[in-house]
């Protein structure tokens, strides 16, 4: 599967926030996407999942040889499409359970074989199982939000900003996790303001984004020696 | 004040709370789910008791199938218009300031009073008669119809409360109202749980009016009564909590025995009162959450 970003213009507010964006993702690789605070990742996101309707360009969803176009269709088709979603900032469900929080995004209790599937990626959650989502630690969240975007059994997971203000432990475990994902044959496509270090062991290409426009494209270590990356990104 | 008297007056007050519970839980879910505030909630109220008059005294006449019919109808056709309401004038307003729902609303409001002036007059409906017969306590007798509404508001209220604590669909609309944008980009078809949850509120209502009636009467207006009392009912109890709103009908129905009882002229001065005091002792009611503005 493949999603296709052609040259999306996308408006917030009155103020162009996506300008000509153009990309691919697919469910056979892991990609990165590199910019600072308020360069348009999550707009990009929300674009692609049909929270935000771009007011100029396409996005299509290449699936089984068909070509869908998803440009206006609504959020929750398009998620059914096979596409995950682990939002900025978790968002996990206050006040329903850890097992809650899954059974509302699959759309009726989970099968024990998804289940059992969710739980050899992530055991930690196993034991969490009756906690309220409001109970659970920053660590604890990311974890249940990854698992939330994986029980529908999508081929691509967005991920926004997973290892933003975690400790450097959790990060650890959660770049294991993703790891074991891709090995499942998902496809990664990872927002990340700026830390190439902890990014590198999970991307295999890269894009930088700043402003609005994709400034990069290419393998991870590139990005820092690519001039104009550099100056956008960095300010180097 | 003998222990019949008191016994009649509590079972007054557990219909009158019966309800004021089920207007408001209605009134409460919408809100607590969509964050809309339908001032023509109370309308739908006033629908369901023209619609269990028409179904009772005009079409079947009073006996006990004719108000069953009458509660059917009010349920299912409060629910189809709650429905539309949601599907037509609402959802375009979702992205839109709050004000124009108010106003909104507000319209649909004075609409249906004319709409049902217009197809049943101006003038109160009475029934001239109630199923079930009547049980004397000591030398007072008391409508069985009034157990009736009783029984049927506690059983509605616990089915409230296991479709919200156990049913997918009751969880998913309490994840759409935490943040409906992630709910639908998790795959959940929040346009379906919203109209779901409008109707259901709606249904609450109309469904209250209908078994209202044959006690209170049906008039023009009644829906305007009803709309502020409910609000009285959740701000005492807390928006958006099926427990606040049992808890608020019950308050709010004691005050109002308590009037009839030593100044029946001021009938429900003292549900405001209580509904004064709350809000300047605990804003958010005795059983709300935060209610975060989303948009
Ligand atoms: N509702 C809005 N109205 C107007 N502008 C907005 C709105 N939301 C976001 N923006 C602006 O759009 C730009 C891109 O925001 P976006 O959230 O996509 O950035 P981001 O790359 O995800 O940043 P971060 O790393 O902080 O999450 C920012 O300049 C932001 O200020
Ligand atoms: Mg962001």
């Amino acid at each position: 599967m493949k999603i296709l970003v052609k040259s999306i213009w996308t408006k917030l507010g009155g103020i162009d926030v996506l300008r000509g964006v153009t990309l691919e993702i697919s469910s056979t690789s892991s990609i990165a996407l590199i910019g600072r605070n308020g360069a348009g990742k999550t707009t990009l996101l929300r674009t692609i999942l049909g929270i935000l309707k771009p007011y100029r360009g396409s996005i299509v969803v290449e699936k089984g040889g068909e070509q869908i176009q998803t440009t206006r269709m609504k959020p929750y088709k398009i998620a059914r499409l096979g596409i995950g979603y682990v939002p900025q900032g978790r968002m996990i469900f206050p006040d329903l359970t850890v097992e809650e929080n899954l059974e509302v995004a699959y759309g009726s209790p989970v099968p024990s074989d998804v289940l059992e599937w969710i739980y050899t990626i992530i055991p930690d959650l196993k034991k969490l199982r009756k906690r309220l989502g409001m109970y659970l630690s920053g660590g604890e969240q990311q974890m249940l939000a990854i698992a939330r975007a994986l029980v529908r059994r999508p081929k691509i997971l967005l991920l926004d900003e997973p290892l933003e203000g975690l400790a450097p432990r959790i990060v650890k475990t959660i770049t294991k996790t993703l790891r074991d994902i891709r090995e499942e044959g998902v496809g990664l496509f990872i927002t990340e303001p700026g830390n190439i270090k902890r990014i590198k062991p999970l991307a295999e290409k890269a894009y930088g984004i700043d402003r609005g426009e994709i400034v990069y494209s290419g393998n991870v270590d590139g990005i820092l020696q690519d001039p104009v990356a550099r100056r956008r990104i960095w300010g180097l | 004040m003998s222990i019949d008297y008191a016994l009649v007056q509590a079972i007054n007050t557990l219909f009158y709370a019966s309800i004021l519970f089920l207007i408001a839980s209605g009134l409460s879910l919408i809100y607590g789910i969509m964050r809309i505030l339908n001032l023509a909630h109370g309308s739908f109220y006033m629908l369901g008791a023209y619609i269990s008059y028409t179904a009772a005294m005009l079409w079947i006449g009073p006996t006990p199938a004719g108000f069953v019919a009458g509660f059917v109808l009010s349920l299912a056709f409060l629910a189809a218009v709650g429905a539309l309401t949601e599907r037509i004038l609402i959802r375009p307003l979702y992205s839109k300031p709050s004000e124009l729902q108010l106003l909104l609303t507000f319209a649909l409001m004075i609409a249906l009073d004319d709409v049902v002036k217009m197809i049943w007059g101006p003038e109160y409906k009475s029934f001239t008669k109630l199923p079930w017969g009547y049980m004397s306590i000591g030398h007072y007798s008391v409508p069985i119809y009034m157990l009736v509404v009783i029984a049927s508001s506690t059983i509605i209220g616990l089915l409230l409360w296991w479709f919200f604590a156990k049913t997918t669909i009751g969880k998913q609309m309490r994840a759409a109202a935490y943040n409906p944008e992630i709910a639908a980009a998790l795959g959940m078809n929040t346009d379906l749980l919203f109209v779901s949850a409008f109707a259901l509120g709606s249904a609450l209502s109309g469904f209250a009016g209908a078994m209202a009636s044959p006690i209170l009467t049906a008039y023009p207006g009644m829906g305007t009564d009803a709309i502020v009392l409910s609000f009285a009912v959740i701000v005492i109890g807390g928006m958006g909590s099926i427990l606040g709103s049992v808890v608020g009908a019950l308050i709010a129905a004691i005050a109002r025995t308590v009037m009839v009882i030593v100044y029946p002229l001021l009938e429900v001065a003292l549900i405001y009162i209580v509904m004064i005091i709350v809000l300047l002792v605990k804003p958010t009611g005795l059983f709300g959450k935060e209610i975060v503005e989303r948009r």
